[in-house]
């Protein structure tokens, strides 16, 4: 099933889990754990935008900063190889 | 005294649970070694006295945190009686990966069924006695916060301790794998390792680093040839077992989920699929959100000006006309009574008269977020990126940009290739921030008072352009290289709150209402100090250290049609923060002509032509102070700040006299 949850990163143009959950006949909730699989096993990287090292509290731009709920999802080299077997 | 370990995912309610179980009898510690922090904590039951441990909260007891590793190690060699596994009923297939685990280890395990409550207000049933018989571990509901279901555990518990239980369910993982495991389990049956033979096996198989280390470490066991050979093939596939193995556990957590627990409706096209297919459609997509912001404006104006712009003038003019009219009756000085009026009324106020249209712009932008819209204008964008050679999440920290740069330019952090995160910060001023938005609300009352929505657009868009076209030049000559390639995730629609749209709001107008305050004030201040002196010179003239000041930049705009000193000094405000803009054009014409609404006297100082040069100008040019110290930091370099200052300048000065001179070629005035 890892391998399938790749792929289809792999070919989606933008990832919702619903859908690949849908595609692969599992349920959503087995399509998170195994994204997070993945990323645990270091075949993707999830990034939630939130690498920035400032502490919001003591940042005064905080209240202006990201609140777009957008998360990607980088297939590393790793995955990359995985994929190419 | 018996001991009782408490495992579970983060979030599934576990250590509620274990101050159920507890109460106040518990301390905490460190585990030795590591930084994770040890719970530990007892209760009583039939006079005997039982000790509680809480694990770190995990996914999997694999080797990749020291959560894991510490929780694992307790498990096989704390020697618990019992591990109570806690479950969140709302997430039953994630958390069962743990418990596979669990049972794999072949620890006596009972099986919490945490919030169940929760579970059945998501209509989520569950089949307990059948998920209990092919776990082959006890199932027991509870809900932790309300203590339900704690006594029942407690006795299952204690009830288990003493009976002889085996590894009762069996998760195969496929005939090859199986046969492996067994022939493993042979050679390390009898060698006394510190944990179960059956274990080890699957682990070698699943290339756990730390066990192969284990194996490495116990050479003088004397393992046969055979078994330092098979290790070493399986070396050579570690990851194919790995993945084998995994899968194979959710394979028996699909197989037990299926007849176990039911969810509502969940295999058919979701409502949130159904409608990107529409907003994120190749070709429709990006006209959809192009008529998405322009809507937005529009709205702006219609609601933000036509039902509460007048009222916050009349306000603002109201409380001038009392504060003056106090001032004189005390018998200030004129100088405080000009400072106070005309500087700080005039100044200041003419920010916040602009406050109705903001609230409602932020509002409406907020919805946008909440619904989670902004996400798909962002992968609309990235295919718009990528197209031009542009890494496409450099669009996120845009829109981040037209809040604020400062938080904008922060946003490049997440990009990983410093390629794509320098481009993704030399562009981002040209994204229209909010405090540029008052200089446009200005000029569209003072001269687009109809269209104001589709101006508005178009100075929006007109700074994604160039920041794109920008982006693709930097790609092309200063930051040569492949963009890096990501997939973004489209979060499922959700209905927006009132919270969440009012907070985002209150956010940004409460820190626009702050700087207006502070930095704005400061920098009313300072050129209200050079708009009167030197002494004997008419106030608020060209003869004043502001206006000579203004007087020498001001050629400089005369192509582009606005080379007034006036004009001069706000754009050179401006520098110092955005909004400061409309407040020294505020204070400048309000000393001029006393009494006089700032749009009016605009209205005579500018043409629409050159007015609209000029917003191009306040577009595109040189960012403010704190957007070019976060470019240093960001940088780490004096280079890159001082660049971006001299390039956008230009590209604004050009814009404006592009603007300006064709406008006057096609008869535009």
């Amino acid at each position: 099933m890892l391998k399938e949850v790749l792929q289809e990163i792999n070919h989606a143009n933008y990832i919702s889990k619903a859908n690949i959950a849908l595609k692969l006949n599992k349920s959503e909730a087995l399509i998170e754990e195994a994204f997070s699989q993945l990323a645990r096993m270091g075949y993707i990287k999830e990034d939630d935008m939130s690498s920035c090292n400032s502490q919001c509290n003591r940042c005064a731009f905080a209240s202006l900063c990201n609140k777009i709920p957008v998360k990607t999802v980088i297939i590393t080299e790793k995955g990359e190889k995985l994929l190419n077997r | 005294m018996n001991t009782i370990a408490l495992v579970g995912n983060p979030n599934s309610g576990k250590t509620t649970l274990f101050n159920a179980l507890t109460g106040s009898n518990q301390h905490v510690g460190n585990w030795p070694g590591v930084t994770v922090e040890k719970k530990e904590g007892n209760f009583k039951f039939n006079e005997k006295i039982y000790n509680v441990v809480d694990l770190p909260g995990t996914y999997s007891l694999g080797a990749f945190s020291e959560d894991e590793i510490v929780a694992r190690d307790f498990i096989l060699r704390g020697n618990p009686d019992i591990v109570i596994n806690v479950v969140d009923s709302t997430n039953i297939e994630r958390n069962l990966y743990l418990t596979t685990q669990l049972l794999e280890m072949g620890a006596k395990v009972i099986v919490a069924l945490n919030m169940i409550d929760e579970a059945k207000a998501r209509n989520i049933e569950v089949d307990i006695d059948t998920l209990s018989k092919k776990l082959g571990a006890p199932v027991i509901p509870t809900i932790a916060s309300k203590k339900k279901g704690i006594d029942e555990l407690i006795k299952k518990s204690v009830e288990l301790m003493d009976e002889e239980t085996d590894y009762k369910a069996h998760i195969s993982y496929g005939e090859n794998i199986d046969r492996e495991v067994e022939r493993l389990k042979g050679f390390l049956t009898d060698k006394n390792l510190e944990y179960p033979p059956q274990w080890i096996a699957i682990k070698l198989l699943e290339g756990d680093e730390y066990i192969h280390e284990l194996i490495k470490e116990n050479e003088d066991l004397n393992f046969p040839d055979d078994f330092k050979n098979a290790i070493h093939e399986f070396n050579k596939n570690r990851e194919d077992y790995e993945l084998e193995i995994i899968d194979k556990r959710y394979e028996f957590i699909n197989n037990i989920t299926n007849v176990t627990v039911k969810l509502p409706d969940q295999a058919k096209e979701t409502l949130t699929d159904k409608i990107d297919k529409i907003l994120t459609h190749k070709y429709f997509g990006l006209p959809i959100f192009g008529l998405i912001m322009f809507i937005v404006f529009q709205l702006t104006f219609a609601v933000g000006e036509d039902l509460f712009g007048e009222l916050t003038v009349t306000g603002i003019e109201f409380l001038g006309k009392i504060i003056g009219n106090f001032l004189i009756k005390i018998n200030a000085s004129d100088w405080i009574v000009s400072f106070v009026t005309e500087g700080v009324i005039g100044g200041v106020g003419a920010v916040i008269e602009f406050i109705p249209l903001i609230i409602i712009l932020y509002m409406l932008m907020g919805l946008l977020e909440d619904s989670g819209y902004m996400a798909r204008a962002a992968y609309v964008m990235d295919n718009i990126m990528r197209a031009l050679g542009l890494q496409g999440k450099t669009f996120i920290s845009m829109i981040v940009g037209f809040g604020c740069n400062v938080p904008g330019i922060m946003a490049t952090r997440t990009l990983e290739d410093k390629k794509d995160r320098m481009i993704a910060t030399l562009i981002n001023p040209f994204m229209s921030c909010g405090a540029r938005l008052p200089i446009y609300l200005m000029f569209i009352a003072a001269f687009f008072p109809n269209r104001g929505g589709l101006v508005l657009f178009s100075l929006y868009f007109l700074g994604i352009l160039v920041a794109l076209l920008t982006g693709k030049l930097f790609s092309k000559t200063l930051f040569k290289g492949e963009p890096s390639y990501f997939i973004m995730e489209l979060p499922p629609y959700r209905k927006p709150t009132i919270r969440n749209v009012l907070r985002n709001m209150w956010d940004n107008v409460s820190e626009f209402l702050k700087r207006a305050g502070t930095t704005i004030f400061i920098v009313v201040t300072i050129l209200w100090i050079l708009a009167v002196l030197p002494r004997g010179v008419e106030p608020y003239s060209q003869d004043s250290i502001l206006g000579k000041i203004g007087m020498f930049i001001a050629p400089i705009f005369k192509p582009a049609g606005f080379g007034t000193w006036q004009a001069a000094v706000g754009l050179f405000s401006g520098i110092a923060a955005k909004e400061a803009v409309v407040a020294i054009l505020g204070m400048v014409y309000a000393g001029v002509e006393e009494g006089a609404e700032l749009v009016t006297a605009l209205q005579g100082a500018f043409t629409p032509l050159s007015a609209a040069a000029f917003m191009i100008m306040t577009l595109l040019y040189t960012p403010c102070a704190a957007a070019l110290a976060t470019i240093k930091k960001e940088t780490n370099s004096y280079k890159w700040p001082i660049f971006t200052a001299l390039y956008t300048f230009f590209i604004g000065w050009i814009g404006a006299v592009l603007v300006f001179q064709i406008g006057k070629l096609l008869g535009f005035s």
